[in-house]
């Protein structure tokens, strides 16, 4: 019992969005949609998060649990497989900006915080640039080493991508906390679907569908819009 | 060998059709064309090898606006792809030779019951040499599954570009089909020649799991294009720097470009409502592309296409 309260303890430090990890400063598109009015309520608030969770869960939430499971067998050399396999699948220069600089300092405060050598090393090959240093792979590290389960895992990884809109959203947007607060208790009911359909899938299963969001960060990337990194 | 059985998507669609059995002659369509520089300079198909449903003639030269080169259509002696199809379409072109290749009409992908139609290709351009692939748009019929793979292997010193155009479905067909097919699988990955890995996309479209029909993937878009420029990164800069994403709300279409992983090239997506604008816009680019690359446009396209 004493195991589990400290494991959910850390969940919650882990997945918090005070966690100092620079999140606060991605919008995950979001700017640019509602620049071109395509969100602009509540109900495409929602719409566009639920697209982005979805895609994300099928990519980022795939690499999370690899490395978390390379983690736990000490394997170094499937944790940067799995790194370089994100990248490779990341369609976006500011998507894998976003991804590196979370990855790192996500890397960074593990290292910190606990100091395992696992994390060391990682951290060493970011900077020497020998890895990327992607956000879900280092989620995965620090869930694995810091002796969390990998549904754990999963749930932070979706609550941070819903969160981070969301947080991004009450701040550029004509929403409420009431708002956002309930996309993000509703769209919470899909997380255990999603785990079940993608636990199990490798690299190649990877996939990611949307178009319209993949335009508007393109929009973004040569834009002049600049409150969020991407 | 045409196999998805990795493919974990496709699971759901295995059962032999009632008709022609999975791998039966004339379901397992093969082409393998190879394009290269001949005595004199002239870029020619040297190699032609394939296997009905698929048929190619010969190349014609037929580009007014670039003589020199080749150009193929792939056209497709069974109609639609059909439940329990098997193709693979490989092309090789090779150092400082080009070619265009495009399909002689839009793809149909009929109806399925029991099985489903799946593509391989494997493109291979060596040194400097240059591969515009044009096909017309696929059209999805209800309850169509389709799964393809494409290997680009690419010299750092090659171009290719590779475009796809994916309907909703037959829009104007009775009462209207749109996105009423099973599944969707598409898998594009790029590589060097020593097997680096560069880039590698997938999209699966589900529509009975999760309908398209929502802000960020397709919204009140029908058509979908995907194009992928492998090129060295100079001239990807160079294409970069032409090209302004957009969203036209007036003509409901939208452009976006952005950089593939690796430095392997670019990458542009277009939302639109019907396929003809679509295709201009990704006419249009080419010539960009093709300007950058060769110093010469592409040609109007006929008005019978």
């Amino acid at each position: 019992m004493t195991k589990d309260i400290i494991s959910l303890m850390r969940l919650i430090q882990f997945t918090d969005s005070a966690f100092p990890i620079g999140t606060f400063s991605f919008s995950n598109g979001l700017e640019t949609a509602i620049h071109e009015k395509i969100v602009h309520d509540a109900e495409t608030l929602e719409q566009y998060t639920q697209s982005i969770a979805l895609q994300a869960a099928y990519s980022d939430g795939i690499v999370a649990i690899k490395a978390y499971n390379a983690g736990l067998q000490n394997d170094y050399d499937a944790i940067i497989e799995a790194d370089n396999r994100l990248i490779e699948f990341k369609m976006n220069n500011e998507s894998r900006l976003m991804q590196k600089r979370l990855g790192k300092k996500m890397t960074e405060m593990g290292v910190k915080i606990f100091d395992h050598s696992l994390l060391k090393k990682y951290l060493q090959d970011i900077n020497s640039n020998k890895t990327p240093g992607s956000f879900p792979v280092a989620q995965g590290l620090i869930f694995a080493t810091g002796g969390m389960s990998v549904e754990e895992l999963f749930c932070s990884h979706q609550y941070g991508v819903i969160n981070m809109i969301l947080g991004a959203a009450v701040r550029i947007l004509r929403v409420s906390h009431y708002d956002t607060q309930k996309i993000l208790y509703k769209l919470s009911e899909q997380t255990p679907a999603f785990y079940e359909d993608i636990k199990d899938l490798g690299f190649d299963d990877m996939n990611s569908f949307v178009p319209q969001i993949d335009i508007l960060s393109a929009l973004h990337e040569k834009g002049k819009m600049r409150m969020f990194m991407n | 060998m045409v196999d998805f059985s990795e493919a974990k998507e496709m699971a759901p669609f295995l059962q032999e059709p009632k008709a022609m059995y999975v791998g039966a002659p004339g379901k397992t369509g093969f082409l393998f064309m190879g394009f290269e520089l001949d005595k004199k300079g002239k870029s020619i198909m040297r190699n032609l090898d394939r296997r009905a449903p698929l048929i190619v003639q010969q190349e014609l030269y037929f580009d007014a606006e670039m003589p020199e080169m080749p150009c193929v259509y792939i056209l497709s002696s069974g109609g639609p792809n059909v439940d329990g199809d098997r193709y693979e379409q490989n092309i090789t072109v090779r150092k400082d030779a080009y070619a265009f290749v495009s399909t002689g009409a839009a793809t149909k992908l009929a109806e399925m019951k029991y099985n489903y139609s799946g593509l391989k290709q494997h493109f291979i351009v060596e040194d400097n040499a240059y591969l515009e692939f044009l096909p017309e748009p696929l059209i999805p019929c209800r309850n169509t599954r389709f799964i393809s793979h494409t290997l680009l292997t690419v010299a750092p010193t090659a171009t290719v570009f590779y475009a796809e155009i994916f309907m909703g479905g037959r829009k104007h067909y009775d009462k209207g089909e749109a996105f009423e097919y099973d599944v969707i699988s598409v898998c594009s990955q790029g590589e060097r020649p020593d097997g680096e890995r560069l880039y590698r996309e997938k999209f699966i479209v589900r529509p009975n799991l999760q309908t398209p029909r929502i802000l960020g993937i397709m919204d009140k878009y029908d058509v979908f294009a995907n194009v992928i420029v492998m090129t060295p990164p100079d001239k990807a800069e160079l294409i970069y720097s032409q090209i302004m994403p957009y969203i036209d709300n007036d003509q409901k279409l939208a452009l976006g470009i952005t950089h593939l992983p690796n430095n392997a090239g670019l990458l542009v997506k277009v939302l639109g409502m019907e396929p003809g604008p679509v295709k201009n816009i990704v006419r249009e680019f080419c010539s960009t592309v093709r300007q950058v690359i060769k110093g010469k446009p592409l040609p109007k396209e006929f008005p019978w296409r």
